[in-house]
C-alpha cells in the first residue's frame, strides 16, 4: 500500500454489502476510530433497515466556524437526521428506499458517506479555496503596490486543532493557498527518520515534479502563523512545521476536490510510511542476523560422523554408536 | 489522547484474523491471516542482499499513483495485500501468498509486521500512537514470540500500550455474557475448535495450565471434508468444497443419538431431508439433497472411528482427561465451566450433547468409586456444565473486546515509557486482567 | 575496501589471536567458581593489559583480554543522526537476540556499541580462528549494513515524498 484511502473502509464495505441486491438486513452496532481522533458509530437503533451513520470530530467546533454544516448539507442532504446523542453529526441511509435505486445510485450512496470524515474536515479548505477565488479576482485590479492591506495580506488564518498537540492551518492569499502542518514527533527515532522524509519533501520539487505543490519546512512557527495562540517552536522542541503551498494550478474547480481529499492524508501518510521503513529495517535486520548466526555457526566443528542418523537401504534410519 | 479512544483488539489466528475495537461486540474486520507478496509462494524467499527480488511487472500499489512510480527498486516491500485481497491477487499472476501464523503461532515475523501495518493503516485506519492494544497468543507461545511482538508494536508502531493475552483465558472472559454465569470466574476449561485444530484448555484463576493440555486433529476442515465425502458417495451433483462447506453451515447440527436419528429421517423424511441449491459458476443452478450428514457430521467429535481411522477418542473423554490431569484442587471448577469457542462449536445442541456425554463419565466414576467403597462413602456429586453463548463464534476476540473497554484496562496494559525503560523482557508478564480483585 | 580498512582490520585480526590464548582457569576466590575473570577481576595478576586499536575517531576496537576471557568491544562509525539511530537500533536488536549468538554480550562496554565476551569454553568447543573470523567479518558487515540501510531510507524517502506530490499535479 502506497497512498492512504479517503474514504472509510469499514463503512465502505459494510454499506456495500448491505445495498447488495439479495442481501438480507441484520443488526449492527459498531463504535470504530479513524485517522485524527475522529469516531464513528454505525448502528441501526430504529430497524435492521436502517443504517445510522455518526461522527464526532475533536474539532468539530472550529469546522463549524469554517462552514462545515454548509458542506455536509451539500454532501448529504436528504440523509441527514437529527445528530445522535453524542455525536457531531449523523446520516441515515434507509435500505428499503435505496433497494429499488440503480445501481450507480447506490454506489454513490456508499462513497459519499465512506466519505463522511474528508468532507467534514473539507470545511476550512473549501472556504480558503473560495476566499482565494475571490482575492484573486480582485487582485487583478491592482499592481503589489498600490493593493489595498487586505488583498496582499491574505485572508485569515483558519486553524484546526485536528490533534492534541498538532493543527493544520489553512490561509488563502491572492496568488495561493498555504497549508501549514505542525507536526510533533513523540520519539527520537521517528523524529530523525521524519527529517529524512521532510527534507525530501522539501526538495522533490527541484528534482521532477515541479507542478507540485510547494514544500518548506521549519523549526519555529513561519510568518503566516503570526499571532495564533497556543504555538510551540524553536529548535530545542520536537515541533516542526510543513507549509505546503498550493498554486491557482492545484486550485482549479476540476482538482480542487481532489486537492483537499489528498492533503488531509498528509499527516497519516507521512507517519505510515515512517512506520512502514521501520519495518522494512526490521526485515533488514532480521536477515543480517541470521547471516551472522550462520557465520557463527561455521566455527563450531563438524559433529563427529558418531551422532548422525544414518539410513539403511531399506530407508529405515539408525544412530551409529560411537 | 490515548485515554479517550477505544483499545484495538486484534485476535490473528492461524486461519482467520479478527480486527476491531474494545466495546463492540463483533471485529470490525474478518479476513484470513494471508499475505501476498510479490513472487511465488512459500520458502523464505530472501536472498542474501537481503531484499527481495525485483519486480518488472507492473505492481499494483493501491491509491491509484502507481503510474510511473511503479517499477522503481526498493519499494517492494510496499507492494503486498492482505486477507481477501491477497487471495484475489494471489489468484492472478505475480503474486504468493503466504500465511504468517501456522499452528497458532507466528512464524515469519516479516510477513507479521507487514499485516499488522496493513490492518492498523488500511482496515482499522488509527494512529497506533492514539491507541491501545490488545493482542492475542495461543497457550503455551514461548515468551520469545511475546517479545518479538513487543518489539514491532512498540518499536514500529509506536503503539501507546500494549497487552496481550491467552486466547482461551479470553473466550473464558468472552463467556460471562451468558446468562448461565454468575461469578465472573477465570477457571474452566475452553473447547476452541476452529478450522485447522480442536484445543482443549484448562484454566485456573486465568491461568493456562499447560501440562493438561491436549488437542485433537478433528476441527472445522475435517467436518467439511466429511461432509464432502458423503456428497460424493451419494453422487450429488455438485460435491465441490464450498457446497460442502455451505451444507455444514446451513444444516448440520448434533443428536442425541445416531440410531435414534436415522431412524426418525426414515420415518420423517419431508421434515429432515433438505434441499440446498447451488449457483455454479456460469449461472447454472443445481439442487442437492442434503440427508443424514445433517446429524452426521458433527458427529465426528462424538465418534472419530466414523471419519478418521488413527484418532478415535471421543471429544468428552479427552475433555474428561484433560480436566483429570489437572491439579485436584480446581477440578471441580473446570467441570463446571466448560465454555465453548470457535466456529465449529456453533452445531445446534453441541453443548448439550457434550455436557450428557461428559456428565456419564463423571457418574459412571463417581459411581464406581462408591461401590469400591463398599457404600461407606456418599458422593455429593459433580456439577458438570458446558457453556454455551452468543459470542462463541469469535470467542476470544469478544473477550478481549469485552475487557479491552473496561476502565482499568490501560493501567495493565505496558506502555511504551515502560518497554523503553525495560526493554522487550517487559512483557513476559502481565497482570491479570479480569482476575480476582477487578470487575 | 578503502585504503584504511584494511590494515585496521588484519591489525584486529592478529591482535585477536594473539589473545584469544585462554585456558580452563578457576576462581581463585570462591570454591568451585569458574568466572570470565575479565568480568570478575578479583585478581589483577589475571588481567592482561587491554589495548585499542582505532581506525579513526570513531571508529576503534577495545581488546581487554584475561587469563581464561577476551572481551572484544566495538565502536562502530556513526556519522550522523541517522547512522547513530540506526547503529543504535541494530546493536539493540542484536543484543535481543544475545542467546543465539553465545558470545555476544548483553549489553556493551561503556562507551563501545556493541561488545563480545569469549571465555575459554567458547574457543573449547568453537574453532578458535573461525571465531576470529566472525567478529571480523561482524566488524566488515555492520559498517555497509548501516551504510545500506541510510540509502534506503533516503531513496524511501524521496519515493515517498514524490509519491504523495505528484497526484496534485
Amino acid at each position: 500500500m502506497l497512498l492512504l484511502d479517503y474514504q472509510n473502509v469499514l463503512i465502505e464495505s459494510l454499506l456495500r454489502d448491505r445495498l447488495a441486491p439479495d442481501a438480507s438486513p441484520s443488526s449492527v452496532d459498531q463504535i470504530v476510530s479513524d485517522f485524527d481522533n475522529v469516531t464513528f458509530h454505525i448502528s441501526t437503533p430504529e430497524s435492521k433497515s436502517k443504517i445510522l451513520v455518526s461522527i464526532t470530530i475533536k474539532c468539530w467546533k472550529e469546522l463549524v466556524t469554517y462552514g462545515a454544516q454548509a458542506i455536509l448539507d451539500r454532501e448529504y442532504g436528504p440523509y441527514i437526521v437529527q445528530p445522535e446523542q453524542g455525536y457531531d453529526f449523523s446520516v441515515q441511509v434507509d435500505l428499503d428506499t435505496m433497494a429499488s435505486k440503480p445501481q450507480e445510485e447506490k454506489d454513490e450512496l456508499v462513497r459519499r458517506v465512506s466519505l463522511l470524515k474528508r468532507n467534514a474536515m473539507a470545511a476550512p479548505f473549501e472556504q480558503a479555496f473560495d476566499e482565494f477565488a475571490s482575492l484573486q479576482d480582485q487582485a487583478k485590479n491592482y499592481s503589489s503596490e498600490t493593493a489595498p492591506q487586505g488583498v496582499r495580506e491574505g485572508g485569515e488564518v483558519r486553524a484546526i486543532h485536528y490533534r492534541e498537540e498538532e493543527a493544520i492551518y489553512v490561509k488563502a492569499s491572492h496568488d495561493r493557498v498555504t497549508v501549514i502542518f505542525s507536526t510533533v514527533f513523540k520519539e527520537e527515532t521517528d523524529r530523525v527518520y521524519g527529517k529524512v522524509f521532510l527534507q525530501e519533501f522539501v526538495d522533490a520539487r527541484k528534482r521532477g515534479v515541479q507542478n507540485a505543490p510547494q514544500v518548506l519546512f521549519r523549526h519555529d512557527a513561519p510568518m503566516e502563523l503570526q499571532g495564533q495562540p497556543g504555538l510551540r517552536g524553536g529548535r530545542g522542541e520536537n515541533v516542526g512545521y510543513v507549509t505546503f503551498v498550493l498554486f491557482p494550478r492545484h486550485l482549479t474547480p476540476q482538482k480542487r476536490d481532489e486537492t483537499i481529499s489528498h492533503i488531509q492524508t498528509f499527516r497519516d501518510y507521512f507517519h505510515y510510511h515512517i512506520k512502514a521503513s521501520k519495518a522494512y529495517i526490521h526485515s533488514r535486520m532480521r536477515r543480517r542476523t541470521a547471516d551472522f548466526l550462520q557465520v557463527l555457526r561455521r566455527a563450531r566443528p563438524e559433529e563427529a560422523d558418531a551422532g548422525k542418523e544414518r539410513k539403511t537401504a531399506s530407508g529405515r534410519t539408525f544412530r551409529a554408536q560411537a | 489522547m490515548a485515554s479517550q479512544t477505544p483499545a484495538v483488539v486484534m485476535d490473528n489466528g492461524t486461519g482467520y484474523s479478527k480486527l476491531g475495537f474494545a466495546g463492540n461486540d463483533s471485529p470490525s474486520f474478518v479476513f484470513p491471516t494471508a499475505i501476498a507478496t510479490k513472487g511465488p509462494a512459500g520458502g523464505g524467499g530472501g536472498t542474501g542482499s537481503g531484499r527481495p527480488a525485483v519486480a518488472n511487472k507492473p505492481n499494483f500499489l493501491s491509491g491509484g499513483a502507481g503510474g510511473h512510480l511503479s517499477g522503481k527498486r526498493g519499494t517492494e516491500d510496499l507492494d503486498f495485500f492482505i486477507g481477501d485481497e491477497a487471495l484475489t491477487a494471489a489468484s492472478g499472476p505475480g503474486y504468493g501468498v503466504h500465511y504468517p501464523i501456522r499452528h497458532g503461532q507466528i512464524e515469519n515475523w516479516d510477513h507479521m509486521e507487514r499485516f499488522w501495518s496493513n490492518s492498523i493503516f488500511k482496515y482499522l485506519r488509527v494512529e497506533p500512537e492514539d491507541h491501545h492494544f490488545l493482542l492475542t497468543e495461543p497457550p503455551l507461545n514461548p515468551p520469545e514470540n511475546r517479545e518479538n511482538t513487543a518489539e514491532i508494536m512498540f518499536e514500529s508502531f509506536n503503539c501507546a500500550g500494549l497487552y496481550i493475552a491467552v486466547q482461551a483465558v479470553l473466550a473464558l472472559a468472552a463467556s460471562w455474557t451468558s446468562s448461565k454465569v454468575q461469578d465472573r470466574s477465570l477457571t474452566g476449561t475452553v473447547i476452541d475448535s476452529g478450522e485447522g485444530v480442536t484445543h482443549v484448555i484448562p484454566v485456573a484463576e486465568g491461568y493456562v495450565i499447560g501440562s493438561s493440555i491436549k488437542s485433537i486433529p478433528i476441527a472445522g476442515r475435517d467436518i467439511t471434508y466429511f461432509v464432502q465425502s458423503l456428497l460424493r458417495d451419494r453422487g450429488e451433483p455438485d460435491s465441490s468444497l464450498r457446497t460442502a462447506e455451505r451444507i455444514k453451515e446451513e444444516f448440520c447440527y448434533v443428536c442425541p443419538d445416531v440410531v435414534k436419528e436415522f431412524s426418525r429421517f426414515d420415518r420423517e423424511p419431508e421434515d429432515r431431508f433438505k434441499k440446498y441449491d447451488v449457483r455454479q459458476p456460469g449461472g447454472r443452478s443445481v439442487t442437492v439433497d442434503v440427508g443424514y450428514e445433517r446429524f452426521l457430521a458433527p458427529e465426528i467429535f462424538f465418534n472419530p472411528e466414523i471419519y478418521s481411522s488413527d484418532f478415535l477418542t471421543p471429544l468428552p473423554n479427552i475433555v474428561d482427561t484433560v480436566i483429570q490431569t489437572s491439579p485436584i484442587d480446581v477440578r471441580r471448577g473446570l467441570y463446571k465451566n466448560i465454555v465453548l469457542s470457535g466456529g465449529s462449536t456453533l452445531y445446534k445442541d453441541f453443548g448439550r450433547r457434550l455436557q450428557r456425554d461428559i456428565r456419564h463419565l463423571v457418574d459412571a466414576r463417581i459411581k464406581d468409586s462408591e461401590v469400591r467403597a463398599g457404600g461407606q462413602a456418599r458422593s455429593g456429586g459433580l456439577d458438570v456444565q458446558v457453556i454455551t453463548h452468543k459470542r462463541q463464534r469469535h470467542g476470544p476476540w469478544f473477550g478481549g473486546s469485552l475487557l479491552g473497554q473496561t476502565p482499568e484496562f490501560k493501567s495493565y496494559c505496558h506502555t511504551k515509557a515502560e518497554y523503553e525503560e525495560i526493554g522487550p523482557s517487559i512483557v513476559r508478564r502481565f497482570a491479570l486482567l479480569g482476575g480476582p480483585g477487578s470487575t | 575496501m578503502s585504503q584504511s580498512l584494511r590494515p585496521y582490520l588484519s591489525c584486529v585480526r592478529n591482535t585477536l589471536t594473539a589473545a584469544l590464548s585462554l585456558s580452563n582457569f578457576a576462581s581463585q576466590a570462591s570454591e568451585r567458581h569458574n568466572v570470565p575473570e575479565i568480568e570478575a577481576r578479583t585478581s589483577p595478576e589475571l588481567i592482561l593489559n587491554p589495548l585499542t586499536v582505532s581506525r579513526n575517531q570513531e571508529e576503534r576496537v577495545l581488546i581487554e583480554p584475561s587469563v581464561n576471557s577476551v572481551r572484544v568491544s566495538l565502536k562502530i562509525k556513526q556519522a550522523d543522526e541517522i547512522e547513530h539511530i540506526l547503529v543504535h537500533k541494530f546493536t539493540r536488536f542484536l543484543t535481543q537476540r544475545a542467546e543465539a549468538f553465545f558470545v555476544l554480550r548483553r549489553k556493551a562496554v561503556e562507551g563501545y556499541d556493541i561488545s563480545f565476551l569469549i571465555t575459554n569454553f567458547h574457543t573449547e568447543e568453537m574453532l578458535k580462528h573461525k571465531l576470529v573470523d566472525f567478529i571480523i567479518q561482524f566488524m566488515e558487515e555492520v559498517d555497509r549494513e548501516i551504510s545500506e540501510m541510510k540509502l534506503f531510507l533516503n531513496a524511501r524517502a524521496r519515493f515517498v515524498a514524490e509519491s504523495f506530490l505528484t497526484p496534485f499535479d
